[in-house]
């Protein structure tokens, strides 16, 4: 209302109030808003340098002239300014957004408005037209719904405040299956399944973005044509510059393949952690077993080498020299058994899961294991094991391996030769290897890898005594700690047996 | 004079072999064998049909096997730390087939006064039961059972 008066003086008469001189200037010198005065037929009476600079037409070639050469063809043939006035004549003013043609020819995206001049008795003076540019926004905002529209991997959308759906994207129709005319105006509810209709999910959902911006989550979604698929769906709450809320925004993705794939993957990692956990219950059995075997059956064994010590002891003169032999035999095969129970015991341990492993000085190990060696010892041992040397392994696994070698290396020789073993290590790289060479029999390669199985055994318990799971022990406690084992040796020309194991990083330490 | 040297063991074999090694010895003091935990409590509480105590004085020592028919080793071993008189000092020694860690620091833990495993053959029995005897019976003074149950001790 305040616009029309003010106007009224610049169109009626050239005032000589300075008030109205100053206001004319004003207009006149607006350069981002194309200001000007229509006669009620539509005749160009004023012009302002907003307009000059929008339209590109000077106020010398402009006044006089009719407005309609503003407008396109398909305007013009559907007598649209002259519309225009009649509304703005009608109602008082009108508004409106649209292409408009400058000088040059080009469009621009103008906000128009029209308002209606009338003098005090009602009569019509002529129209205020006040045009701005908004081509940019126009073509921004054209690119931005071209864009959200194009979209077909997102349904993008949007919602009233209510809920009630707005706009449609082609990925919305392509993943949801509504066309445009099918689902606008619809409420946004339709799109869960009955279970979350019922606990009011759809509600939950526009709460939680009104309250906190936006709502993020994934779901079980139903298509048009009732199937289901798994949504990723970002609500975002949109609010004018007050920050009123006047509706949201909502992103859907279409994630039932990326869900089935994952569904697949949980499914197979819990069956990874079924059997890892069946298989901890196995190693977990076999403890308990070789616990049991530890003491139910070396129970018998003491009470049968104890009684035969006792025979001995206590009935020595009936028995006779023939009865001695016996229970010496007796004797012998219980220490035997004994000696076999303690090494499954062994092989038991090295096998257990939790073997925890830490930065050990092969040094030491080496040092225990011969401290352990006892009677077995014979002829020559020399060892090269440089101080500095550490790896990562089990200190007494490291020493039971070290001292299985040893054993190996002093017993498998011929009856009257003097062993000589030498003990070394040397750090290649990462690794580092411990090697026991002897002067032994030596393995013929065709044995040399079953050696390493249980109870493998190359000779008769007589010519070299023991259990068979020596190396077995080796094999697995290498493999346990990381590491490898094996033997380089010919028939005959004694035998290397090395393991080697990953070295410690910070081997100064400890 | 000290208690007896009570046994707590339910293999017959090994029981036999342990008191014949203990046997030869050239000790005033008795062993007296008992086969299970339950056993253990109902003699040291002097319930039937062990409620007369000059037949079956409180030990001195008690040697005492961890798996046991009813009450475990261990449990016997809880039971007499916790109880609420002077019983709780009586030395507790583990004579056991296990040399599991696990075993072993749970009859520390527990308060097991030592830990002996059993030998595989008579002559390390016999000096084990000899070494025991010196140690336990003749060079180790024993507590006092019978007075008010210790200000110090932990719950």
């Amino acid at each position: 209302m305040a616009r029309q008066s003010s106007l009224l003086p610049i169109s009626t008469a050239r005032s000589s109030i300075i008030s109205d001189e100053v206001f004319r200037l004003l207009v006149n010198n607006v350069i981002d808003y194309a200001i000007f005065v229509l006669d009620p037929e539509g005749h160009i009476h004023s012009w302002n340098k907003g307009a000059e600079r929008l339209m590109g037409y000077t106020s010398r070639e402009i006044i006089g002239k009719h407005f309609r050469i503003f407008y396109s063809e398909p305007d013009l043939t559907a007598n649209k300014p002259m519309l225009e006035l009649q509304t703005a004549k009608a109602s008082g003013d009108f508004q409106e957004e649209g292409w408009r043609i400058r000088k040059n020819g080009s469009r621009f995206w103008g906000s128009v408005l029209i308002t209606r001049i009338v003098d005090n008795n009602g009569k019509l003076l002529g129209f205020g037209k006040i045009i701005r540019d908004l081509t940019e926004r126009r073509l921004s905002d054209l690119r931005y719904r071209l864009l959200v529209q194009g979209v077909e991997d997102y349904a993008i959308f949007s919602m009233d405040a209510n809920g009630y759906i707005t706009s449609w994207n082609v990925g919305g129709e392509r993943i949801k299956g509504y066309k445009p005319e099918e689902i606008i105006g619809k409420h946004f509810s339709v799109f869960y399944t009955p279970e979350d209709q019922a606990r009011s999910l759809p509600e939950m959902v526009l709460h939680t973005a009104a309250t906190q911006g936006h709502f993020e989550g994934e779901g079980w979604r139903v298509r048009r044509d009732g199937t289901p698929f798994w949504a990723s769906v970002v609500v975002t709450a949109l609010r004018d510059e007050e920050g009123h809320l006047y509706g949201f925004s909502k992103v859907t993705r279409d994630m039932t393949e990326r869900k089935k794939l994952l569904d697949t993957i949980r499914q197979h990692s819990q069956e990874l952690e079924l059997r890892i956990q069946e298989r901890e219950e196995t190693s977990a059995e076999l403890e308990a077993f070789a616990y049991s075997v530890s003491h139910d059956l070396r129970a018998p064994l003491r009470a049968i080498g104890g009684f035969a010590d006792a025979l001995r002891e206590d009935c020595a003169p009936t028995l006779g020299q023939q009865g001695l032999d016996y229970l010496n035999e007796i004797t012998n095969a219980t220490a035997r058994m004994n000696a076999l129970v303690q090494d499954l015991l062994e092989y038991g341990r090295v096998s257990r899961i939790n073997l925890s492993l830490g930065s050990v000085s092969l040094s030491e190990a080496v040092k225990q294991a011969i401290d352990q060696l006892g009677s077995d010892r014979r002829g020559s041992l020399t060892v090269d094991v440089p101080a500095e040397l550490r790896v990562e392994s089990h200190p007494q696994v490291l020493a039971q391996v070290v001292l299985n070698y040893l054993t190996n290396a002093f017993k498998f020789h011929e009856k009257d030769s003097t062993p000589a073993v030498h003990v070394f290590a040397e750090q290649h790289d990462d690794h580092v290897r411990l090697s026991v060479r002897d002067n032994g029999i030596g393995i013929a390669p065709r044995h040399q890898e079953r050696i390493w199985q249980v109870f493998e055994r190359l000779h008769d318990r007589e010519t070299y005594p023991g259990s068979g799971i020596g190396l077995a022990i080796v094999r697995r406690a290498a493999v346990r700690m990381h590491g490898s084992c094996g033997v380089d040796s010919e028939s005959g020309k004694g035998s290397t047996f090395w393991i080697e194991l990953p070295a410690s990083k910070n081997g100064a330490e400890r | 004079m000290k208690g007896p040297v009570l046994l707590v063991e339910d293999d017959p074999s090994d029981a036999r072999l342990i008191q014949r090694a203990f046997g030869k010895m050239d000790s005033s003091v008795a062993i007296f064998r008992l086969t299970n935990g339950d056993e253990v409590v109902s003699y040291l509480s002097g319930e039937q049909p062990f409620d007369n105590r000059n037949a079956y004085p409180l030990p001195c020592v008690v040697l005492l096997d961890i798996k046991l028919p009813r009450r475990s080793g261990f449990e016997v071993l809880e039971w007499i730390r916790r109880h609420p008189s002077a019983l709780n000092r009586l030395p507790i020694i583990m004579l056991t087939s296990s040399r599991h860690s696990v075993d072993i620091n749970r009859a520390y833990d527990l308060g097991a006064n030592s830990y002996l495993a059993k030998p595989d053959t008579v002559p390390q029995l016999e000096q084990m039961a000899s070494e025991f005897q010196r140690y336990w019976l003749s060079f180790n003074e024993s507590p006092d059972l019978h007075g008010s149950p210790n200000q110090l001790r932990r719950s």
